[in-house]
């Protein structure tokens, strides 16, 4: 047997501490992207991105089809990049079974309870003071943008009840939708439908003691029984414009469309004045061009011209304040100014989410879904 | 001698599939209603919303893509499908009962479990085919297998294995026994095997929702996403497309066997 007469000499010590060393550093090099992307820094010009591709999760449909044109295909010109859309909601399990430090988009669009469910969940997105430094859009709006604590939300609805008017007098008060007169002929919405995550926290409110009054609230929709319940928006604007819904719970822009199409509705907003928010969050983990093009995406959407087209469009109204209000909406009194903004309320989504399962399970119950 | 069915049970049968094609009906009338929403009965006749089909980038996009996922699922499905019944039915082993269930239980699993599942899956393993195409493809190929192999064995079950010992007993090698005998007998079975891999991977949503590539929607998420932000009847429009493949394909493939049976029969 041979044996092995190599001395250790200080060159050999020196080597092996480099190998070591060099080794040691492997894992740091994959795990680097976090540095670098809290790094990132982005001043609202125009640069080349070489061609990346910018993962987004938003919706799809004639939504996709308008954003598209009226702003992404503009950015990726404008940017150099590729736009990968991704409309296959939910967002929330994917984003859970990626991991935060692998997104699975770069930015994502998303109404606050399910942004709230996946905020909780782990260390997926920058918080609200991280995007405002490097999106220069955000100086001019309104404050309750940043309520999320993870996003800036660029367009908003309040909600309301849309009645027809050729059933009796108007509605004027939350408790109207439990009025008599409106028996069996009440909507409201399936339980995975954030307007009625939004109705459920504002009938706690109202008929209990406060917005946590679950009890209160199951009590007061089980009254309202029997509902149709619709899973979308429009599929409700359809029941009202058929006469087969006379209440509904809905948002402004959407139900002010079908008055402007002669249909004899109208709309009430609820005095707790609750809103729809369009919110986008930039992951974290993003690379760092991404995060960057990301940074640059959320900033053309708050551009008062994309708010502007996006609002004649669709009727949302904008967190901009340098944006304008859609003529349509205008007409109805609505006005973007910071009295008019200063009652909104943000239902607690953070006990929503807590209480989910159990809210679901007794709203399906009810529902005899 | 063809036997006589009793009226009460013709008439039920005559009911019962009008009941079942009834909501085809509905989506064509709806699709072609001149009114705002997808509504029914329609308010009054138009070709507007076909016309808002044919004009929808995302629409037209969606449907072709579903066209070719479906076609390459069906190709795919058809070949592993076959194999896995023909093994199944030949070969003689303890636990063939299980393995039949294992390879026939993507159709008993929710679509949504599977979905997730090979989500899930495709990320775990560092695959880098999350929400690809490929990934995509394997989820339908998945979910549509089982039809085949459901149809193909029972094609296989009715087939005398004899016949082919017989062709075997002549001289012919394995694979041409396989491609002169058994094959033309079971071909009925694997041909409505593919058609019914074509129809589920082109109807699919479950499997698709959680493995949908960005950019590559197939039509029936395309047409969810439509109802979630717009309720108009182009989703319905896109309905009636969708309809008219299937049956054309069904259509196509019966024409294609008979042809085929009158060149035998020359």
């Amino acid at each position: 047997m041979k044996k092995d007469n190599k001395n250790v000499t200080r060159r050999s010590v020196l080597k092996t501490g480099l190998a070591l060393s060099a080794a040691a550093a492997v894992p740091s090099i994959f795990n680097i992207n976090h540095a670098w992307a809290q790094d990132v820094t982005y001043d609202g010009k125009v640069f080349d991105a070489g061609g990346a591709t910018l993962n987004i999760g938003e919706w799809g449909g004639g939504w996709e089809e308008f954003v598209r044109s009226a702003l992404t295909n503009q950015f990726e010109k404008d940017f150099n990049c590729k736009i990968n859309w991704d409309s296959s909601f939910p967002w929330f399990p994917k984003f859970v079974t990626k991991g935060a430090k692998d997104p699975v988009y770069d930015i994502a669009n998303w109404n606050l309870p399910n942004l709230t469910q996946t905020k909780n969940a782990g260390d997926f997105f920058l918080n609200t003071d991280e995007v405002r430094a490097n999106v220069p859009n955000t100086a001019n709006c309104w404050e309750f943008a940043f309520a999320s604590g993870a996003g800036v939300t660029w367009a908003y609805q309040p909600y309301v009840y849309a009645y027809r008017t050729d059933r009796g007098k108007a509605v004027n008060n939350f408790r109207d939708f439990w009025a008599a007169r409106f028996a069996n002929k009440r909507g409201t919405y399936g339980t995975e439908n954030g307007l009625m995550h939004a109705f459920f926290m504002a009938t706690a409110r109202e008929f209990g003691k406060d917005q946590y009054d679950m009890n209160a609230a199951f009590k007061a929709l089980e009254d309202a029984m029997p509902m149709k319940v619709s899973e979308f928006t429009f599929n409700m604007l359809s029941l009202l414009e058929r006469g087969e819904v006379d209440i509904a719970v809905h948002i402004e822009g959407e139900a002010l469309s079908l008055k402007q199409k002669g249909v004899p509705v109208d709309v009430w907003q609820w005095d707790s004045h609750p809103i729809l928010t369009q919110t986008k969050t930039i992951s974290r983990y993003a690379k760092p061009m991404q995060k960057k093009l990301a940074f640059a995406l959320l900033n053309r959407t708050l551009e008062p011209s994309f708010l502007n087209a996006f609002g004649d469009k669709f009727l949302w109204r904008p967190t901009n304040s340098k944006a304008t209000i859609t003529a349509s909406l205008a007409k109805e009194g609505v006005m973007n100014t910071a009295s008019a903004t200063e009652a909104f309320w943000v239902p607690d989504w953070n006990f929503f989410v807590k209480n989910k399962l159990e809210i679901t399970d007794r709203l399906n119950a009810i529902f005899g879904l | 001698m063809g036997k006589k069915i009793p009226l009460p049970m013709m008439i039920l049968a005559i009911l019962g599939f009008c009941y079942m094609l009834l909501p085809i009906v509905i989506v064509v009338l709806a699709g072609l209603t001149a009114g705002e929403f997808l509504t029914f009965p329609p308010k009054g006749l138009s070709f507007r919303w076909v016309i808002a089909f044919l004009q929808s980038e995302k629409y037209l996009s969606s449907f072709f893509f579903s066209f070719k996922l479906a076609l390459m699922t069906m190709v795919i499905s058809t070949i592993l499908g076959t194999a896995v019944a023909l093994f199944l039915s030949r070969a003689q082993f303890v636990g063939r009962g299980a393995m039949r269930a294992f390879f026939l239980s993507p159709v008993v699993l929710p679509g949504v479990v599977i979905g997730f599942a090979l989500y899930a899956f495709f990320i775990s393993t560092g695959m880098g085919i999350s929400r690809t195409i490929w990934g995509l493809s394997i989820g339908h190929i998945l979910y549509s297998t089982p039809y085949v192999i459901g149809t193909v064995g029972a094609a296989l079950a009715s087939y005398n294995v004899s016949l082919e010992e017989a062709a075997r007993s002549l001289g012919a090698s394995p694979l041409r026994a396989f491609r002169k005998v058994t094959l033309p007998n079971i071909a009925q079975g694997i041909q409505a095997g593919s058609i019914f891999a074509f129809i589920v991977s082109f109807g699919q949503f479950e499997v698709s929702l959680f493995l949908s590539a960005p950019n590559s929607e197939p039509l029936p998420i395309a047409m969810y996403n439509s109802l979630r932000y717009k309720f108009d009847p182009s989703a319905a429009a896109a309905g009636i497309f969708a309809i008219t493949l299937v049956i054309a394909s069904v259509l196509l493939t019966n024409r294609l066997v008979n042809i085929r049976r009158l060149l035998e029969k020359q």
